[in-house]
């Protein structure tokens, strides 16, 4: 029973990388106000430009390129709905689109049409003595993104709650006229925002392609980051809540995987499918609870206008 | 007097789809300069646009050397039954968008419509006439309830319909993909053969094809451009129409005008819904007979391209389902250069991204168009 416990958990510590960074990615952006309906575009770059770095490179450096990838790709989404105040939901979605089409044009230009040739995956850390413990051991054997992504979702919450740049970027999302009549530039800071969302998201694709996986295949990231869109609504717009929920999803997936190859009587009563919906059906009836009380940032989706 | 009138429609029209078509051109262009990179070459691009044309429109160059019409009608079906998708999807969301809702969620609706369509055309039993109407009710019933979710929780509870719709979508995926089509509808195994996806639908329940065995041009495209004529009439020439685009300007105004906005956004978003599940039915009906293992292409989202570049006019949602419908059947003659198939999509998100930017290119233009908000308002309750 303890090595199934310990199984699941250590696979969870897997998954949830990809799905931390890019909720957190989320969170980043639409505290300041910007839906950030693209992130799982910018999962897509990020997978692909990681996967074509570490063909090159040192699988370390790869993850830098995702990560710009993932910019590249937010900054377009930046400019496009702050200086030109766009509709945010629509040119995300464009942004979904385009990266969906265009890496399967690439990859079928330049590699198989399935995915890219395989690459050197991420070393995996062992903890040495940690390993001889019950329950802990189960933190040891992961590559750095899992340790990462233990640490940063605290970073983050410092930065956010306890800084006052945290302050200004929530203050942006919030009321953002308020914010301009104190001297902070709205458009500055919504576009660091966006721009470090796009960082995250793309480093999240990054995790999939080269950590989780050791190769870039066609159909990432398989909607992972509407799922990572669940984790930052269920999280409530924090950087721990979506870091919960992230780690929660990616749990509940690691138990159906789990469950498919060692218990498969079970899912004979829960089929799978309902384990697949469960994520998306708990964000909805949360978000059905908790009403007009839901904690969006006060101005997100709203344009600025100066 | 009348010629006068003619002109200024005239110049209404080239004003609101100007932005739409230079930015597919725009589009065309980009994508045209992303082959000729990609292969190094400038004549396999050209080539590879020309295979595209072809691929939609039937290959005139042969047909007029050899006078065979099967060469046209095939393409022709394959375009129609591409633009008949689009097109309802396409108005699926501009419909929601008359109201102010943002309607991501037709992909969901369209998967539950396809599979009330595959299970009601596959178990049962009725009369050639008859099975079909049966089946895209069902589905567009399916769908509109699946719609109507959103719209209910908006209202009631103040949940914005982008992250509902996106969560409905996904739950629609997974309950119908990896559990009701490999569950308790999977299809009987026959003999050695495992299938994938549902039992066929039977014979009668089938859409009819309109040129017989020339094509696979079948009634759902005729359901189409019904179905973008009479969205049309809802909103232009009906009162529930004017009260439904007046709630799309402005909510409280619309509240204020006395107009019963909630019964408004309801009636909408079932509309919306009922179009989506009819793309279901008619992707299942009349070109795969079956619900498949997954839908797999993203029509519902491709909706959302469709309805914006077609500026939320019913017509111009037509117009652009018929384009990219051709592009997109045509783009399967492009693999013969090594060009993946789904290169029109790529052409398709980049014009949508230049309809979002278009605000941009209006002033390098210098058509006059002052910066303004975003042309549509994302409404919160």
């Amino acid at each position: 029973m303890l090595e199934v416990i310990e199984a699941i958990l250590s696979s969870t510590l897997d998954y949830a990388p990809a799905l931390i960074f890019a909720a957190l990615g989320a969170v980043l952006s639409e505290r300041a106000g910007v839906v950030n309906i693209g992130v799982e575009g910018m999962m897509r770059v990020g997978a692909f430009a990681a996967a074509l770095a570490a063909l090159a490179l040192p699988t370390g450096i790869a993850a830098g390129a995702g990560m710009l990838a993932g910019a590249a790709l937010a900054s377009i989404h930046a400019y496009l709905s702050i200086r030109w105040r766009s509709d945010q939901v629509i040119s995300g979605m464009a942004l979904n689109l385009v990266a969906l089409a265009g890496i399967t044009f690439l990859l079928e230009t330049r590699y198989s049409p399935s995915g890219t040739p395989p690459i050197v995956q991420l070393q995996r850390w062992g903890l040495g003595s940690l390993a001889a413990v019950p329950l802990l051991r189960v933190l040891s054997g992961h590559s750095v993104m899992t340790y990462l992504a233990l640490g940063i979702p605290i970073l983050f919450h410092i930065l956010l709650f306890r800084t006052p740049a945290g302050l200004r970027l929530r203050a942006v999302g919030e009321k953002p006229i308020a914010a301009a009549t104190l001297g902070i530039s709205v458009a500055m800071v919504r576009y660091a925002a966006v721009i470090g969302g796009g960082l995250l998201a793309g480093l999240g694709g990054a995790v999939l392609s080269i950590s989780t996986l050791d190769r870039f295949e066609q159909h990432m990231p398989a909607g992972l980051g509407f799922i990572a869109l669940a984790a930052m609504v269920f999280g409530r717009w924090t950087p721990l809540g979506a870091f919960g929920a992230a780690t929660f999803f990616a749990g509940g997936n690691a138990l159906r995987i789990g469950l498919a190859s060692s218990a498969p009587q079970v899912l004979q009563i829960v089929p799978q499918g309902f384990l697949l919906a469960l994520p998306y059906l708990l964000t909805l009836l949360v978000l059905a609870a908790q009403g007009t009380k839901s904690r969006a940032p006060a101005a997100l989706g709203v344009p600025f206008e100066t | 007097m009348r010629r006068r009138e003619v002109a200024s429609a005239l110049a209404l029209l080239s004003r609101q789809a100007l932005p739409s078509l230079l930015s597919i051109a725009l589009a065309l262009l980009v994508c045209f300069f992303a082959i000729a990179l990609s292969k190094s070459d400038f004549a396999v691009a050209a080539d590879a646009y020309l295979q595209m044309l072809w691929g939609g429109l039937g290959d005139l160059p042969t047909f007029f050397a050899t006078g065979n019409w099967a060469l046209l009608t095939r393409a022709w079906g394959e375009s129609a039954a591409k633009a008949a998708l689009l097109t309802f999807t396409g108005l699926a969301v501009s419909v929601a968008f008359c109201v102010g809702l943002f309607n991501i969620g037709a992909q969901g609706q369209m998967t539950v419509g396809a599979i009330v369509a595959a299970v009601i055309g596959a178990k049962l039993h009725a009369p050639p006439g008859i099975h079909p109407i049966l089946a895209v009710v069902g589905a567009a019933g399916a769908g509109a309830l699946y719609a109507l979710l959103p719209a209910v929780l908006k209202l009631r509870r103040g949940v914005h319909e982008v992250i509902s719709t996106i969560m409905l979508n996904w739950v629609a995926v997974s309950l119908v993909e990896n559990w009701l089509v490999v569950g308790p509808l999977r299809a009987t195994a026959s003999g050695d053969l495992s299938r994938s996806g549902t039992d066929e639908i039977l014979r009668t329940a089938e859409l009819p094809r309109i040129l017989g065995s020339l094509s696979r041009l079948n009634a759902g495209f005729v359901l189409a451009l019904v179905a973008a004529l009479g969205v049309w009439f809802w909103l232009k020439r009906t009162s529930h129409g004017f009260e439904a685009r007046a709630v799309g300007l402005g909510m409280e105004a619309a509240r204020t005008a006395g107009i019963d906005v909630r019964r408004r956004v309801y009636q909408a978003m079932v509309l919306a819904g009922a179009l989506a599940g009819t793309a279901g039915a008619v992707w299942v009906l009349g070109t795969e007979y079956k619900f498949p293992a997954t839908v797999g292409a993203p029509y519902g989202f491709d909706g959302i391209a469709i309805s914006l570049i077609g500026q939320n006019h019913p017509l111009g949602v037509c117009a652009a389902a018929l384009f990219f419908g051709l592009l997109r059947a045509g783009g399967t003659r492009m693999q013969l250069l090594g060009v993946h198939k789904s290169f029109p999509e790529l052409i398709q998100g980049l014009a949508l991204l230049f309809v979002a930017g278009r605000l941009i290119w209006e002033r390098f233009l210098g058509s006059g168009a002052k910066p303004r908000a975003a042309p549509i308002e994302t409404t919160r309750a």
